[in-house]
């Protein structure tokens, strides 16, 4: 297993102020030179992440106090050039909720350039709540997705002439890359999946296939991403194409650790932080997704919001301790899970602050990297077992 | 796609017809002159009380549009201007050559669509608080957006009295709840962006020649006066009424009043 470090970039003062985190959080309440020294904060917290020898994951997010990043490939343009040897992963760039898939192409080549080859790239559709700021039609979200993906691909891996695009949704007289991507045929793509039925989606293309705190259902999704690609390649897929994202906090004393994941659970509450009729715009979910979500009674999807670290722990959501208990929760939920080769870390959440994520970091490359490295494949029999 | 029985419409037949591979469900009732009613965000049920009285003076046609209540969507049908073209083709196939034509709400919009294409297919227009001309100009807003309301601060929008069934979605039996999220979901389909217009009516707007009324809500909290002053400016020779105790759908709370001028406008 490895390590890739990850921050949301939150502009945690602004936790303070009641109601909504997104959409209708007005920028009066951002203080731009605060979220200039916290955005070259966590640059610097990336740079350290690079230095021991961890991997780095970029996200983005509209209109938001929880994620000042606006644009993965803004914040990975820089560290392509300020980090030296980790890889980057832009997970994700939504591409549903943009309006210009060639320019989505043109940033990744360029990305790739300068940072030698280094950049992956997800691919992922986009948030709901967030078609309210690119305003982009809710209906054929996924038509729309998979037109600029076919798009993409097909722009990054052409060796050949340029060539026009007269799609369904996007029009091009001609698409040509300059610079190219140097990874051929492209940077390895990724995709987010949070039920099995989409995992398939993703086995079949061959595509990393990661799950954000999803807990006991990573299994699951992990399971319909081996069947699919098992099904499509003739052979299991290794490790290094499942991925899973949690909240990690480590200090030399457990005590200290569970202090560090208190100042970043307010991760936990923030996301959720979102008036409801945002959470699902009409049009955006299938009709028999909705129908069957409010006969279930549930208005949606949200991230848990628990009482205890320790509910969290046992959730899966976190992984907090000493390098040893950091190591053991992780072995033991890599096994329960059937195996994943890529830990997502928020290393940084909330409102850990520089010195106590410098130190987390540091432990955790130093004394926890190693041994995942050295974490044994699950074995088939274990992973097919007591699977309902 | 089967249809409901929708017990509120229980005056009429309601039954599927092809328009052109594409299958739609259509209420008729009653009889007398043809009257075509397009129905509003609230789909054909949410328009039971005023096409009870309608039904009384006139062969009602009602369709769920194209992707609402019980009818098919079907790829190309993008915009309202699609629509209108659909409907057309609707009204060939009913033998509808020139009916009392009434739109509420989002059925405005629709039936500005039609006439604006051919502006002899009716015999009179009434149009109840339509959308369909340009809802915002830069950062004035004529229009409320429904897209960015609670349910409940839409439920309590829509209407001057209480909210009814369609807009307390919570408690609807599966078959209705799933006609209340297509509804929702062709409303976002065909509303979304440019926000419930179409930028180029306006220009056609001087095709409608028909007799035609328009009649608002005294208490619309969705349409602002400046939006209806627009709507006068486009039809100069159009009647305006404003109905007192009505909000934005004025066929849910005025229905028997609403009945009465279209029925007397239309006898004229």
């Amino acid at each position: 297993m490895i390590i890739w470090q990850f921050s949301e970039q939150a502009y945690y003062p602004a936790f303070q102020r009641p109601g909504a985190m997104r959409v209708t959080l007005p920028q009066n309440q951002c203080d731009p030179r605060e979220a200039g020294r916290l955005l070259n904060r966590y640059l610097d917290e990336y740079m350290l992440a690079d230095e021991l020898g961890l991997n780095i994951m970029i996200n983005e997010h509209h209109a938001a106090a929880t994620c000042m990043s606006t644009s993965c490939m803004t914040t990975l343009s820089i560290l392509a050039r300020q980090t030296q040897k980790a890889r980057l992963l832009a997970l994700g760039i939504p591409l549903a909720n943009r309006s210009n898939p060639l320019r989505v192409a043109e940033e990744i080549a360029m990305v790739d350039c300068l940072s030698g080859g280094r950049l992956e790239v997800g691919l992922v559709k986009g948030a709901p709540y967030e078609l309210f700021m690119s305003n982009r039609q809710p209906t054929g979200f996924m038509d729309r997705f998979w037109e600029a993906h076919d798009l993409i691909v097909a722009a990054l891996a052409n060796e050949g002439d340029n060539f026009s695009w007269q799609g369904e949704h996007f029009h091009y007289r001609t698409v040509s890359l300059w610079p190219r991507a140097i990874q051929a045929p492209h940077p390895p793509i990724w995709m987010t999946a949070s039920s099995a039925s989409s995992a398939r989606e993703h086995g079949r293309l061959g595509y990393t296939c990661a799950t954000f705190l999803s807990g006991a259902v990573a299994r699951q999704v992990f399971m319909g991403y081996r069947e699919a690609y098992a099904a499509q390649f003739g052979q299991q897929p290794g490790l290094d194409r499942l991925g899973y994202l949690a909240v990690v906090a480590c200090a030399d004393n457990r005590a200290e650790a569970y202090k560090r994941a208190e100042a970043m659970r307010s991760y936990f509450a923030t996301a959720a932080r979102c008036d409801p009729q945002f959470r699902n715009p009409w049009g955006f979910n299938p009709v028999e997704a909705n129908v069957h979500a409010l006969l279930g009674g549930r208005g949606g999807k949200a991230i848990p919001v628990y009482d205890s670290i320790d509910d969290y722990i046992k959730a899966g959501l976190m992984f907090v301790g000493t390098p040893d208990d950091v190591y053991e929760q992780l072995a033991a939920f890599h096994e329960e899970t059937g195996g994943f080769g890529n830990l997502l870390m928020m290393g940084q959440a909330g409102e850990l602050n520089h010195e106590d994520t410098v130190d987390s970091l540091t432990l955790i490359a130093k004394e926890v990297a190693p041994r995942l490295k050295e974490l044994p494949d699950v074995p088939l029999e274990t992973r097919y077992e007591a699977v309902g | 796609m089967d249809t409901v029985h929708i017990d509120e419409l229980d005056f009429g037949t309601l039954s599927m017809l092809d328009v052109r591979g594409t299958q739609i469900e259509l209420l008729r009732a009653g009889s007398g002159a043809p009257l075509l009613f397009l129905h509003g965000l609230d789909g054909l049920e949410g328009a039971a009380a005023i096409l009870a009285e309608l039904a009384r003076s006139f062969a009602v046609y009602a369709p769920s549009h194209p992707g609402f209540g019980g009818s098919a969507s079907r790829d190309g049908l993008n915009r309202v201007d699609d629509l209108g073209y659909f409907y057309l083709d609707m009204m060939d196939q009913l033998g509808l050559d020139a009916p009392v034509v009434v739109g509420a709400s989002f059925g405005g919009w629709v039936a500005a669509e039609i006439l604006t294409k051919e502006p002899r297919r009716a015999a009179a227009l009434v149009l109840a608080s339509p959308f369909g001309l340009r809802t915002a100009e830069r950062r004035e807003q004529y229009v409320a957006d429904i897209f960015m309301m609670s349910r409940k601060e839409l439920g309590e929008r829509m209407q001057v009295g209480a909210p009814g069934p369609l807009q307390d979605i919570m408690n609807l039996p599966e078959d209705r709840l799933r006609r209340a999220m297509r509804n929702d979901e062709a409303a976002s389909h065909f509303g979304w962006t440019p926000y419930m217009c179409n930028p180029q009516l306006a220009d056609r707007m001087h095709r409608i020649v028909c007799p035609t009324l328009i009649v608002w809500g005294a208490e619309d909290a969705i349409i602002s006066p400046a939006y209806r002053e627009a709507y006068a400016r486009a039809l100069p020779l159009a009647e305006v009424a404003s109905i007192a105790g009505a909000g934005h759908r004025v066929h849910g709370d005025q229905a028997q009043q609403l009945a009465a001028r279209i029925t007397d406008f239309a006898g004229r």
